[in-house]
């Protein structure tokens, strides 16, 4: 009895594990991560890092191209204008797209959807932004939309756009009143090409296609799956064993899963590794331009691209200078804006600013999502800094732990980072402003001549003049040295035998897993 | 028995109010979870209303008699980090680590007890030699090597079972048998030395004078005596397993209690934080009274009350 009962657990394991079940099923795309972040359904609770699954399940107010420009058609808005002040921006909504519901989309929704996403519940990246520029939205027309500004802007569709964060996203009025925000989160409706199916936290989001969709037609995959699994050796057995079609491999492991005969796909320029001074530090040698020039030429950053980062990285130049953001606005990046790595002139540097015996210096060393290079690369820069006589003291923390001593301002003239996802012009204002305002907990910078050139890109509609003010942003922040750029990263993904071709594309904390879906 | 089982109830209760007076400071001692949740461009007066909405401007006092309170009648809050209800979050994970710890104790007591009895039995031949081959491994080796190594080779190379997630039977195997070993070697060195002890007894002596069986001797006589620390280790290990598994939940992506419980740390998120200790110390509180219960079970001579 006993023995057959082994037997029979035995099979049923054998039978269960056999190899050609454990492909995902033809009409299902498994995308593996490491983390699904919040895992939240509600665009309002999630902001940007959600994005990837939620620009599935809902449609934004402006589209943008995989390649990160705004778009007629990838959005609700199918052309929108600004009044001559610079202060009033009709958009003109596509006709027929219906929510999950049924329900048409109309001027009402938009207007809810963007109330909604600057209300006190929402947390997302670019609210408070908008909060200060939108006065009031009025829907003249069940297919037009205005919004009318407290002052002169040119920021408002790609604010609302897939571009940045969630705030644009379409959400259903009367379903969402119905069933109030918690029954919303937990059940999200929206118009894009798949409605949501089912959550297990800690685990997966399962979504399914609708029919056919104004933005993929027919999609190819009747399902799509995205899970989180932590552990990369997870993950690529996954990717072994037919269980999944994307997954997020690291740097480090990419030639062997490239060589192992599965395509390797790069998002080059994912984002850049930015080091910032903790405010204040006006009392530390931190304010003293030479010190910070020196801070920065003491590092080599070919080395650490080559090292830390394995080859996928290139040495970045300019302080927060997001190179997503670079063509729109005509920026180019000059070979005397690379900081070479020069530590006998940083000595020198340091010297004059009276600092020949060098000062002590806190580095936090930790770890992020998508950065696990994070504590070795302090402890890269750590070395290059004794090199040129400093005395670098490495704290081993965990990145909360660090953010709250950076937003108290406890550790002043320390050094921070990050890994700064790349985005478009706007979005890099909007990032630098986090860092510049005096009133943002976050600020590390404080530089007078810089706030006068932020405040003047705000209002300012004319788009070339923007541009130049932008421009001179960055040769500012480069100038004066205010911070510490390091590498521009790529993010390797590893995919399945049968998705062969994909452009991860470069929209901020989007996959563009539209390409691998759509069926027009 | 009933005046036993009052004042176990009632220890058990006083143990679970001080650790969540224990929690609910410690938490809070660890950094500010609106930093996390909030945009870094958020200012004061973003943070007074997020803390407004979230209940967190209430004096301490206020806010954990509140969660008493509430936590009395099991609603947990809601999550800062998921803005889900932490209820919700437990019913999701719950199941998931009791399945996946079952699951592993179940496959350890199956090998243990004829591998630590037979070990016992056969003192200083091959059988105890490899029985002691594969408890010293278990306990030497870290859960995490153990569960690479696993999804790598059976998963990754020979393809023969999931690598990780949650589904059928298949998926239980790799960690079941990961985490499960760890509790195996402890299981069978207790019972190897337990059973040895108790075969040198005078009752056992008097068994064989009489002409008992060997086997009669081992399985009715011996193993029954030496269970009593075998069930008090079992039952602590189970309870360890479904609550706190973090290493191998999160190699195996496997969504229980012990990933949540690090995913609330992370991220500051003092409900879950607070639900998921409280539901720890529960599930050993109500661990250790069912052993203590087996115990009359096992031997009759103990009584209680």
């Amino acid at each position: 009895m006993r023995r057959s009962t082994l037997t029979s657990l035995l099979v049923l394991c054998l039978v269960t594990a056999a190899p050609a079940w454990a492909q995902p099923s033809p009409g299902e795309l498994t995308v593996v991560l490491s983390s699904l972040s919040t895992e939240a359904l509600d665009p309002i609770l999630a902001g940007h890092i959600v994005k990837f699954y939620l620009s599935l399940m809902f449609d934004y107010l402006v589209g943008a191209t995989p390649d990160g420009q705004l778009s007629r058609d990838g959005g609700v808005a199918t052309r929108w204008e600004a009044s001559a002040d610079g202060k009033r921006w009709t958009f003109h909504l596509r006709r027929g797209v219906r929510f999950h519901t049924g329900d048409e989309l109309t001027a009402e929704d938009v207007k809810f959807s963007i109330l909604r996403a600057l209300g006190p519940r929402s947390t997302t990246g670019y609210a408070q932004g908008l909060r200060q520029l939108v006065k009031e939205i009025e829907t003249p027309a069940p297919d037009r939309v205005v919004i009318v500004t407290k002052d002169t802007t040119a920021m408002i569709p790609t604010l609302l756009s897939r571009l940045l964060s969630t705030e644009g996203m379409i959400l259903p009025k009367q379903y969402v009143e119905a069933k109030g925000d918690d029954g919303f989160a937990r059940a999200p409706v929206g118009s894009g090409p798949y409605r949501f199916v089912e959550q297990v936290s800690g685990s997966h989001v399962r979504l399914e296609a609708v029919p056919s969709h104004w933005r993929l037609g027919t999609p190819k995959y009747k399902t799509v799956v995205f899970k989180a699994v932590p552990e990369e050796t997870t993950r690529i057995a996954m990717l072994r064993r037919g269980e999944a079609d994307v997954v997020e491999i690291s740097r480090e492991r990419m030639k062997e899963v490239a060589g192992a005969g599965y395509p390797v796909h790069l998002r080059r320029e994912d984002g850049q590794i930015e080091g910032w001074f903790v405010q204040p530090w006006a009392q530390t040698p931190i304010r003293d331009k030479r010190v910070r020039e020196a801070l920065n030429l003491a590092i080599d950053r070919k080395e650490l691209a080559e090292t830390v980062f394995g080859g996928q990285a290139s040495p970045a130049a300019v302080p927060f200078g997001l190179s997503w953001s670079f063509p729109e606005i005509k920026f180019k990046i000059t070979p005397e804006m690379v900081y070479a790595h020069d530590p006998g002139r940083a000595k020198r540097l340091l010297a004059d600013a009276g600092y020949a015996n060098g000062f002590p210096i806190d580095i936090f060393a930790f770890q992020l999502p998508g950065f696990p290079e994070g504590r070795a690369m302090a402890e890269a820069i750590a070395g290059y800094w004794q090199h040129v006589g400093l005395k670098p003291r490495l704290i081993p923390v965990d990145y909360p732990a660090f953010r709250k001593q950076w937003f108290d301002r406890t550790a002043p003239g320390a050094l921070g980072y990050y890994n700064i996802a790349n985005r478009d012009w706007i979005g890099t204002y909007a990032l630098i402003d986090k860092y510049a305002a005096p009133s943002a907990k976050s600020a590390s910078i404080r530089d007078p001549e810089l706030d006068s050139l932020m405040d003047a890109v705000i209002h300012q509609a004319d788009r070339e003049k923007t541009y130049a003010l932008m421009r001179s942003i960055f040769n500012r922040l480069r100038s004066e040295h205010l911070g510490l750029p390091l590498v521009y990263y790529h993010t390797p993904y590893a995919t399945s035998k049968r998705v062969p071709r994909w452009n991860p594309g470069a929209i901020m904390y989007e996959l563009n897993v539209d390409e691998l879906l759509a069926g027009k | 028995m009933r005046r036993f089982l009052a004042v176990r109830l009632v220890q058990s209760l006083a143990t679970l109010l001080l650790l969540s007076l224990a929690v609910f400071i410690l938490a809070r001692a660890t950094g500010d979870p609106l930093s996390l949740i909030l945009p870094m461009a958020a200012t004061e007066e973003d943070y007074a209303n997020a803390r407004r909405y979230l209940g967190l401007d209430r004096p301490l006092p206020e806010q954990y008699v509140s969660f008493l309170v509430r936590a009395a009648r099991g609603d947990f809050g809601t999550s800062l980090r998921a803005r889900r209800p932490v209820n919700e979050l437990l019913r999701e994970r719950f199941p998931n680590s009791l399945k996946l710890a079952g699951f592993a104790m179940a496959l350890s007591l199956l090998v243990a007890f004829p591998l630590g009895v037979a070990a016992a039995a056969r003192k200083g031949t091959l059988v105890d030699t490899a029985a002691k081959t594969v408890a010293a491994l278990g306990q030497a080796l870290p859960t995490f090597f153990v569960g690479i190594v696993l999804i790598e080779v059976v998963a990754g190379r020979l393809q023969w079972l999931p690598a990780g997630g949650t589904g059928g039977l298949a998926h239980y195997v790799l960690p079941g048998v990961t985490l499960g070993w760890f509790v195996l070697a402890g299981l069978m060195r207790l019972l190897r030395s337990s059973v040895l002890e108790v075969l040198d007894a005078d009752y056992v002596r008097t068994a064989r004078a009489k002409g008992a069986t060997e086997r009669a001797v081992v399985w009715r006589h011996a193993l029954r005596n030496a269970l009593i620390p075998v069930v008090t280790f079992a039952g602590v290990s189970f309870a360890i397993l479904v609550t706190t598994a973090v290493v191998v939940e999160t190699v195996f992506a496997w969504p229980g209690m012990g990933r949540l419980a690090y995913e609330a740390i992370s991220g500051r998120d003092f409900p879950v934080i607070q639900a998921v200790v409280l539901v720890t110390g529960a599930v050993v509180a109500a661990v250790n009274l069912a052993v203590d219960l087996l115990y009359v079970w096992i031997d009759p001579r103990i009584r209680y009350g």
